[in-house]
């Protein structure tokens, strides 16, 4: 590569600065490098671990004995829900999708992912997306505190006015998951260096092509769970709604099917 | 060879040891005191055992060959490929012991949901945040509410010995009755879990899940909520008193007898500090949950009573919103709920406190709300 451009120019030497990533913010907006993009995935991971984890300490301290020690039900719950959310979709999927990104391009012998620019996309989807669930906290009436598992219709019929945002948050979390393991699908089908057949494939990349399969087929799943949820709060549907005609095992057995994905980690 | 067979001992026995501590330690599942409950706990040790004996099989081989085939002791691994004999082994023996375990598991699951030839019937309701109970044969039904003071769950007051673990009225139960146990819920789903009888049953609004209690030893047993039911669902618990057959006939005796002088004390008109004193505390038990002791609420879930436009407005539809609730928000119709008695004295309470009453006699409303009102405005709510 280097030779083909230093024969097109072969007189130029003042030509350094298209070399390299670009300089300062630019670099980590705007990079395709599946080394950068891995590398922000694993700090993505660790900063929302800190703050899961200092929800997990806000938890233990209230229950370290019997009547109220410094939290009020209501935040004590809203802390449950968000550490649950935090830890599943901002630190372990995030620090899986980062070690993916760095390891297996370099495993199969690939100069980069398949799809580079979606490899971007996917993951600054993440940052907009928590801020989102972040902000529940500072909104009117309490943040969603119905439990990581949002069970309807607790979460439904009754859950605060944030549940919209701690709903659209989980949209774009699960499009952020889909077009990873997208991209990482593509990678390991079209992107192997000659000679690293089926079976010459590393245990680490088999693993995260059989992972992928199944996030690509329960995202959905669970994005059409939170939809649902959506569709009872506002527009009169009644799909968790037993007195509409609905079930509420319904919404358990959905949310049971895209949960399968977290223990095949 | 000799330190090492010590060695080995001494981890068999810690590993066994545990195993016996655990069945008489508080920290293992109660034996409890109903047929189902024993069976649970029989089959959870017998599954720990297995357990046990796994491990102590598994980590005896693992760390013998450790120690024996180390490299300092030149040790070689051999260099085999596939050994079909090993593989049939490997796959047979885990598919046997869990076939094993799954057969005295789905007994046990059977005969929990058997309640046949039951000699009574309790329907439960899990509601935010509180059970009802429903003697359907008897023609009994009462709320069972938390009866730990506010100030002890804020840290006022010292914790008595059942904080959190004791309600104004029980669920009461014959002993030595199979009782059929009917569990649902109003609005959000609960789990009527008391550990002590084996129940752990799944309150689910539009479901009707059976169970059962057989309680051996008269006495009082205790539960909580088992699913999370939203801001109070540690404050639900659950109380059962299994007495003599004679004392349970006595006790649906009164239970009928309460409800005719509640009905015949709806009928009279009460004075205005009997009706504050009543409110004041029926507030408290039934209402400040959520609108807290202080009328402020939790906005926007749970609105205030201080100022709120309905407590101030006309009385007539004050008690209406009380009677029927709002459809689709956790204030429920507490018409079917409390006797007119008690809705007139929170009624008039909400109406005084806070200052509400300064602002209602501003507009020229009334402000007390006598029994005979409620009981007019159920009829004309219907």
């Amino acid at each position: 590569m280097s030779e083909a451009i230093t024969a097109h120019h072969p007189d130029d030497h003042d030509h350094h600065d298209h070399h390299g990533p670009e300089s300062g913010i630019k670099r980590w907006l705007f990079t395709t490098n599946h080394k950068d993009i891995g590398t922000l995935y694993l700090f993505f991971s660790m900063i929302m671990l800190f703050i899961g984890g200092a929800m997990a300490l806000l938890i233990r301290i209230e229950l370290f004995e019997p009547g109220k020690v410094l939290l009020d039900p209501e935040f004590f719950n809203q802390m449950t829900t968000m550490h649950g959310l935090i830890m599943v979709f901002g630190v372990i999927m995030p620090a899986m999708a980062g070690l993916a990104n760095w390891m297996i391009p370099m495993m199969i012998g690939a100069p980069d992912m398949a799809l580079p620019r979606l490899n971007n996309w996917s993951f600054w989807l993440l940052p907009f997306a928590f801020s989102m669930l972040f902000s529940t906290m500072f909104m009117s009436g309490p943040a969603p505190s119905f439990g990581w598992t949002f069970y309807a219709p607790l979460s439904t019929t009754y859950g605060p006015p944030s549940t919209d945002f701690f709903i659209f948050s989980i949209h774009m979390m699960g499009a952020s998951s889909i077009m990873a393991a997208l991209n990482i699908v593509v990678t390991i089908f079209n992107m192997r260096a000659p000679g690293m057949t089926w079976f010459k494939m590393p245990l680490f990349v088999w693993s995260w092509l059989v992972t992928a399969f199944l996030l690509l087929a329960v995202m959905p799943v669970l994005a059409g769970c939170v939809t649902m949820m959506l569709m009872d709060r506002h527009f009169h549907t009644s799909f968790f709604n037993a007195a509409g005609g609905g079930d509420p095992i319904l919404f358990q057995h959905i949310f049971c099917f895209s949960g399968i994905r977290k223990f095949t980690f | 060879m000799l330190r090492i067979r010590h060695w080995i001992g001494c981890l068999l026995s810690s590993l066994l040891g545990s195993a016996v501590y655990a069945e008489d330690s508080k920290w293992n599942m109660p034996y409890g005191v109903s047929p189902l409950s024993h069976e649970i706990y029989n089959l959870h040790m017998a599954c720990f055992w297995v357990c046990c004996v796994i491990g102590v099989m598994v980590f005896s081989v693992l760390i013998y060959s450790l120690v024996k085939f180390r490299k300092s002791k030149g040790a070689k691994a051999s260099h085999f490929h596939e050994h079909l004999g090993i593989e049939i082994i490997w796959t047979t023996i885990p598919f046997l012991i869990l076939v094993a375990l799954a057969i005295p598991a789905t007994i046990v699951l059977m005969h929990i949901h058997n309640t046949d030839e039951s000699a009574l019937t309790v329907k439960v309701t899990g509601y935010q945040w509180k059970w009802k109970y429903e003697y359907l044969d008897q023609g009994v039904s009462f709320f069972s509410i938390l009866s730990t003071n506010q100030n002890q769950i804020n840290n006022l007051a010292p914790k008595d010995k059942w904080f959190l673990l004791e309600v104004d009225k029980p669920m009461v139960v014959p002993v030595n009755t199979k009782v059929k146990i009917l569990v649902t819920a109003d609005d959000v789903i609960h789990s009527w879990w008391v550990p002590s009888l084996g129940v752990k049953q799944d309150a689910v609004p539009g479901y009707i899940n059976e169970n059962w209690i057989y309680i051996t030893t008269p006495g009082t047993y205790r539960g909580q909520c088992g699913e999370l039911c939203g801001v109070n669902h540690a404050f639900m618990p659950i109380v059962i008193r299994a007495v003599s057959q004679a004392e349970f006939d006595k006790w649906v005796i009164e239970q009928h007898a309460l409800a005719g002088t509640l009905q015949q004390a709806g009928l009279k008109n009460m004075t205005p500090d009997e009706l504050m004193k009543l409110g004041k505390t029926e507030y408290e038990k039934n209402c400040a949950m959520c609108h807290q002791n202080t009328g402020e609420g939790l906005p926007p879930t749970f609105p205030p009573l201080k100022r709120s436009r309905i407590v101030t407005g006309p009385a007539t539809a004050n008690i209406g919103f009380v009677l029927s609730g709002v459809p689709g928000t956790a204030m429920q119709a507490f018409g079917d709920q409390l006797d007119n008695r008690t809705l007139a004295a929170i009624i008039t309470y909400t109406r005084n406190a806070w200052g509400n009453d300064r602002m209602i006699e501003n507009r020229q409303y009334t402000v007390v709300v006598q029994p005979q009102d409620v009981e007019k405005s159920r009829h004309a709510g219907r």
